[in-house]
């Protein structure tokens, strides 16, 4: 309000230290991937493509990508599948047990990512399923299934539940509600949920890291392993490229946020654990 | 819009539905639409977990895990190193949001993507990114040593205030947004009748903005404490063997030790500790949301 007070002055002056420390480390990751130098360093001493190019020649790094891809897409395709039906089935009702069933699908993000990990290693490996990419596509979808949920819930709030009980009154079917009712207010809630959802799961690496099996290991999992031993080129090609899939995603939010003109949007969800 | 939507949505040529018949179509649609959730839920989250508390109380576990000293050291180290970041994130926190409050709009949104694209970016990538800054060839030692504080490289990585600088930067959104909210929840005007009294800018942020964002400062030490305590990534990449958390607990006792019950004693151990801390921070936002009515 007042900028020109000393006091102001000295918050600003305060504050630059401390948005530095939030933007800085992420801001080097895509320098230092595209250095020209067979060692870590920043800041660059030049520009070049090798490093990027090693990436895509090793097929121990390839593979990881296309696991995580995967991994992302059944996170994604379940996730918006059972959080938009559950938002909409949800929508203006009450109900006995309402809560119960509100709490049951938040809850996977209260539990700690470690103690989820445990439980599916051992869920997976008494089925005797575990080595394919499938039990971990499951995993993501159980932690990225309540973020579809709020957003598409959020995005259900402006919608007069009556509008619905009329468009059936007047005959309509439910694809037709579905379609022509829910979907035009739900849309920009579930690209973000679905958004929210692939970040989610390609982020992901405690889970992913119990479940892993030599023909499933995720890209943040091969990250984990590597960063133990040194700092190489390839891993800084793969922070790299999640880098650029977090700067897309925050960019679709922001938009979402200007249009609806509300910085309350931006909040994040709810409890959820980056472990 | 929602007029032109209804218009589409109505078949041509199709008869209202009697009247009678309406209630009961509509009630086992909505519960179809919930069946995939909880079914889902059931099968592949709470059966899991149900699984994992049966075994915790086979073969003693309970006993045997908290008789072993690595086992009280993980916890002493949780909660020391959970309580120190929360304390260093909830005052950065404080920081930021004040800044956003006090803020134009313009301003505000860009400050707002700062604050959130670490909360996008993966703890991966981002303990990678600190790792690169704070090895011993890294810039912050190159920056030590031209401004002359030290001669050698420091080692600045694998101990435990690396590992409290990674889980700070990971914490930092989480402690932003409910202090933000909280601070954003304060009638402009209080400040403004105390200025026009007199009163000292000082005083302002110490008597009415200060005890007012108190719930938000709750909040924010809470949740940011709660997703702490199941930091298990950071321990590793950043810190000596000396840091490991209950989390690397948890998984050496089920991937080294091969000890699944332990393991699975500690995982409900930590899911209490954090089931407590959500009720109390549930209620601490309730609590909030009430005096931010009045």
């Amino acid at each position: 309000m007042q900028t020109t007070n000393p006091r102001q002055r000295l918050l600003t002056l305060l504050s630059i230290p401390v948005f530095l420390f939030l933007v800085v480390p992420t801001a080097i990751v895509v320098p230092v991937a595209l250095n020209d130098s067979r060692y870590i360093t920043f800041p660059p001493e030049g520009i070049s493509f090798a490093a990027v190019a090693g990436f895509f020649a090793d097929k121990a790094w390839t593979s990881a990508l296309t696991a995580s891809l995967q991994s992302a897409a059944i996170a994604v395709v379940i996730g918006v599948i059972l959080g938009a039906t559950a938002a909409i089935g949800l929508h203006g009702r009450k109900f006995p047990g309402q809560q119960a069933v509100v709490g049951l699908i938040l809850a996977p993000m209260i539990v700690p990512t470690v103690v989820l990990a445990l439980a599916f290693y051992q869920f997976f490996i008494s089925l005797g399923v575990l080595g394919s990419i499938l039990p971990i596509g499951l995993a993501h979808a159980v932690i990225a299934t309540p973020y579809v949920y709020l957003t598409t819930r959020a995005s259900l709030a402006g919608l007069n539940p009556a509008l619905v009980n009329s468009a059936q009154s007047l005959g309509a079917g439910w694809l037709s509600v579905f379609r022509h009712v829910y979907l035009p207010v739900i849309l920009p809630g579930l690209v973000s949920g679905a958004l929210f959802a692939f970040s989610v799961s390609i982020d992901e690496t405690v889970m992913s890291l119990f479940m892993q099996s030599p023909s499933a290991t995720t890209l943040p999992v091969k990250m984990f392993t590597d960063i133990q031993f040194n700092l190489t080129p390839k891993i800084a090609v793969s922070s790299a490229l999640l880098v650029t899939v977090a700067t897309l995603g925050l960019l679709f939010q922001v938009m979402f946020v200007l249009k609806r003109r509300s910085t309350a949007r931006m909040l994040p969800l709810a409890v959820s654990a980056p472990n | 819009m929602s007029n032109a939507t209804l218009q589409r949505a109505r078949p041509e040529g199709r008869a209202p539905a009697p009247e009678q018949e309406k209630p009961r179509r509509r009630r086992t649609t909505w519960w179809l639409l919930l069946a995939p959730i909880l079914a889902f839920d059931v099968v592949l989250f709470l059966s899991p977990l149900g699984k994992l508390v049966g075994s915790s109380f086979t073969g003693n576990a309970y006993q045997r895990v908290l008789e072993d000293p690595l086992v009280v050291r993980s916890l002493i180290n949780t909660l020391s190193i959970s309580l120190a970041s929360t304390i260093v994130t909830v005052v950065l926190g404080y920081v930021i949001a004040l800044v956003l409050w006090r803020s134009g709009t313009v301003t505000r949104v860009i400050l707002f993507a700062v604050v959130l694209l670490p909360f996008w970016t993966g703890i991966l990538v981002k303990n990678f990114a600190w790792a690169v800054l704070l090895q011993d060839n890294g810039i912050v030692n190159s920056f030590l040593q031209t401004v002359g504080l030290t001669d050698a490289p420091i080692e600045l990585l694998h101990n435990r205030l690396a590992v409290i600088i990674g889980m700070v930067h990971c914490l930092l959104p989480y402690a932003v947004f409910p202090i933000f909210s909280s601070l954003t929840s304060i009638d402009d005007r209080l400040a403004l009748a105390a200025r026009s009294l007199g009163a000292k800018e000082a005083s302002i942020f110490r008597r009415i903005t200060l005890p007012l964002s108190t719930p938000g400062i709750s909040a924010a030490g809470l949740l940011v404490f709660i997703i702490s305590t199941g930091f298990f990534i950071t321990p590793v990449v950043m810190g000596g063997p000396g840091d490991m958390m209950i989390a690397n607990q948890i998984d050496y006792y089920a991937r080294q030790l091969t000890d699944f019950s332990g393991a699975a004693a500690l995982a409900v151990i930590l899911t209490v500790l954090v089931s407590i801390l959500v009720a109390i921070y549930q209620r601490v936002l309730k609590a909030g949301g009430q005096h931010a009515d009045n």
